[in-house]
């Protein structure tokens, strides 16, 4: 299984996560930072005066801007097929694109650490435990490479030609 | 509201043509009566054309449409016969209904006992329409239980190929792999049967046919590395009755004594076993979410089966049965009869699901009892529906893999250049992998005996790549990037005569014609754009009568029903979406309105023509 060799073929050692412990990688077994990486700050959904007695994570890509990171996530979105659902270059397909700069479920590290790691109720597979947290972030780090740019509001027709933001 | 909607339709049909009727429309141009409700013959369809008729004649009443393509040869041709090319210009809008869902609105509406039944894509909602009482209030509306996980699982967008109809119930497929049946009259559901494996990659887009109590469905995902299947359930209990395999040992395809295949190739023990390396079988595609056609004298169900997977074909050398073939299983048992591979050892991903028109030729100087299918590979055929022998094999679209197909053996002859493997890219494969014709039916008139094909003029590149299949994620293995085709435009709405496998006209549209094909006894054609035109054609010469800017572009098929007043209608969903409007169309294609989706490069401009959103239009004279 090309799976496996690429999971326990993995890369760099992940770095230290805020707020979280330092935790030695395994290519599956889920341990206690994975447990305490369930929980992922959300500041934007909490409305003022709402009672709160703890801080919560943020949680930080260890790999943000790692070049190296980000050729292996691009290799990973190939092998672990997220290209078919995403579309080449996140351009989306059967699933949302991932270089428009929306997201659905939150474009932070964090909340795409959370995506991927649990799933999502529209289909997305939870990968958590299945690939190695270093994967996840290589992925992160591929996939917020690609929405430079992208983020376009206005769409204008009236031109002489039609302007192609498209690849 | 209806008068503006009247003066649109006036402004954008320009040009009122009065029509020159040929020899072979005249006689049906007859004044319509409310007794005959406008029927162009009380008993049938006329025959206009020696030798040629509906292979299976309607049983409904003319002004019904009880399933999905209006009968059971999938002709999609209906009696009512009082638009005629001499007053289409007259037709205009006469109420539509938001069905409240964005994505793509393939299939069509039902119309039984003065009541019209919808469903929607994804989340499958059905309503019951009250054609009776002006204003057409509802008398329903059920949305089912149905899993959102899948909407992650269907390949090409989230559409639902419509509804059948039969005895009192409605019985429809829900895209998380359910089939149900639905209380016609109050909407309660009966039964709700689970007929795919969601987990698998197993969704449910296509539309059901309802043969003797028993509702036939197969499942989507050819794409995902599921194993194919067409199963009957106890139209009564919603217990599954049989269930065909496409891939797998003679007894899980329900081989026996009964088969034979008309060429030498397509006999043999397990071949849908020993076609394939080892057990890729078992991820093998070859899913059922095209059209189904039943012959009640032959009791035989016809359909077609899709891609083999996964796209990469270095991973799976052999035929890859019964993957992209026609498949002919007796309708009581499921045993399968004969079966013809139309594109063995499929590398393009040109899929056979698409339908099959049982109409009776002349052929050779006898009528044949003949199967006429326009397969995604760009050949029309014309074949024997008892023996499933070719009788007659060309192109129609413009196509570069093949030289023609070897009458020998049924089989395509491969330009080498154009196969595809690991490591390989090909340049301009024609067409492309949407194929020459998708999902979108044709329509056949006994009247002119010509069938009316919604045609796609693209072509592609074709890279293949290794991939690893893991369950609930696409098996895929190919990036093919399309483009238009030589001359330019996207596609072409073509007569076509199956007997000489001859163009008579065509009409072409800048984009690909992915809704599908009306024929009616009055001698006019109708069909929608992606654009958003819903348009009115003369049958004999392809003249343009009549056309209304829909609300979204139409990936939809037309009907024609009597409404109570005894008007004709015809209805038609506008909403642009499956794999043309989602996968290639840019920001049309989006998931979410808020989504900014890059758009891609093979139609850039549709955006600027179309946005999403899901509406009926009925129109009338």
């Amino acid at each position: 299984m090309r799976v496996s060799e690429i999971a326990f073929g993995a890369i760099c050692v992940m770095a230290v996560v805020a707020a979280a412990p330092r935790a030695r990688q395994a290519a599956s077994a889920p341990n206690a930072m994975t447990d305490s990486i369930r929980f992922v700050a959300h500041p934007e959904h909490i409305p003022s005066g709402f009672p709160s007695h703890d801080r919560p994570l943020a949680l930080r890509n260890p790999l943000e801007g790692n070049a190296n990171a980000r050729k292996v996530g691009a290799q990973l979105y190939v092998s672990y097929n997220c290209i078919d659902c995403h579309g080449a270059d996140g351009s989306g397909a059967m699933g949302p694109s991932l270089a428009d700069g929306r997201w659905h479920f939150g474009g932070t590290s964090g909340e795409l650490f959370e995506s991927i790691y649990q799933g999502r109720p529209d289909g997305m597979p939870a990968w958590g435990g299945r690939i190695a947290n270093d994967q996840i972030w290589s992925l992160i780090t591929y996939i917020q490479s690609l929405s430079q740019g992208k983020n376009v509001a206005t769409e204008n027709f009236t031109g002489r030609t039609v302007e192609r933001t498209g690849h | 509201m209806i008068g503006h909607l009247t003066a649109i339709a006036h402004a954008a049909t320009g040009v009122v043509f009065i029509a020159g009727l040929s020899a072979c429309t005249s006689s049906s141009d007859t004044s319509p009566s409310r007794d005959s409700g406008g029927v162009a013959k009380a008993t049938g369809a006329p025959v206009q054309v020696a030798g040629t008729r509906i292979g299976v004649p309607r049983t409904t009443a003319a002004g019904e449409w009880q399933m999905p393509a209006g009968d059971y040869a999938s002709s999609r041709f209906s009696d009512l016969a009082q638009i005629t090319p001499a007053n289409a210009a007259n037709l205009k809008a006469s109420w539509t209904f938001s069905t409240g869902v964005l994505r793509g609105h393939e299939g069509q509406p039902l119309v039984v006992n003065n009541t019209m039944y919808l469903v929607t894509p994804y989340p499958n909602v059905s309503y019951a329409i009250d054609l009776a009482t002006a204003g057409q209030p509802l008398k329903w509306k059920f949305r089912p239980e149905n899993a959102q996980a899948a909407t992650g699982q269907a390949c090409c967008d989230v559409v639902n190929r419509g509804a059948a109809y039969a005895d009192g119930k409605i019985f429809y497929n829900l895209l998380d792999g359910h089939t149900v049946a639905v209380d016609a009259e109050n909407g309660t559901q009966l039964w709700r049967t689970r007929m795919a494996d969601l987990n698998l990659g197993e969704t449910m887009t296509m539309a059901p046919i309802v043969v003797k109590g028993k509702v036939l469905v197969g499942s989507s995902g050819g794409e995902m590395g599921v194993r194919g299947w067409l199963a009957a359930i106890d139209a009564k209990t919603g217990k599954e009755v049989w269930r065909g395999y496409n891939t797998g040992s003679d007894r899980d395809v329900k081989v026996g004594s009964r088969f034979k295949a008309f060429y030498p190739q397509d006999n043999g023990k397990d071949l849908g076993l020993t076609s394939w390396p080892g057990e890729t079988w078992k991820q093998g595609g070859g899913a059922v979410w095209g059209w189904l056609s039943y012959d009640p004298e032959l009791n035989l169900v016809y359909y077609g089966t899709s891609n083999p997977g996964p796209w990469n074909p270095s991973v799976r050398k052999g035929d890859n049965k019964w993957s992209c073939a026609i498949m002919a299983r007796d309708a009581d048992t499921g045993e399968l009869v004969w079966a013809f591979q139309v594109t063995p050892y499929d590398m393009w991903d040109y899929d056979t699901v698409n339908e099959n028109i049982l109409v009776d030729l002349p052929l050779g100087g006898t009528t044949r009892k003949a199967l006429v299918h326009f397969d995604r590979n760009g050949f029309a055929y014309t074949i024997d529906r008892a023996t499933g022998e070719v009788l007659v094999a060309k192109p129609f679209v413009q196509m570069n893999w093949s030289t023609g197909v070897d009458m020998k053996t049924g089989r395509p002859q491969v330009v080498p250049e154009k196969m595809t493997a690991e490591g390989k890219l090909v340049k301009d494969i024609c067409p492309s992998l949407e194929g020459g014709k998708n999902q979108q039916p044709a329509a056949f008139s006994p009247q002119t005996g010509l069938f009316y094909v919604p045609t796609i003029n693209l072509c592609m590149d074709f890279e293949v790549r290794p991939v690893t299949y893991i369950p609930g994620t696409p098996y895929i293995g190919a990036n093919a990037p399309e483009k238009k085709g030589p001359g330019g435009h996207g596609g072409e709405f073509i007569a076509w005569d199956a007997t000489t496998g001859r163009k008579v006209w065509g009409i072409e549209e800048p984009f690909p014609v992915w809704g599908g094909a009306l024929a009616t006894a009055g001698g006019v054609v109708f069909y929608g754009t992606l654009d958003g035109w819903f348009k009115a054609v003369d049958a004999s010469s392809g003249k343009a009568l009549w056309k209304f800017k829909v609300g979204s572009g139409v990936v939809g098929n037309p009907i024609a029903y009597l409404g109570p007043d005894g008007k004709q209608y015809i209805a038609v969903y506008s909403g642009i979406g499956g794999d043309m409007g989602l996968l290639i169309a840019g920001d049309v294609a989006a998931n979410l309105p808020y989504d900014i989706r890059e758009r891609g490069s093979t139609l850039p401009d549709l955006a600027r023509w179309t946005s999403w959103g899901g509406m009926l239009f009925v129109f009338s004279l």
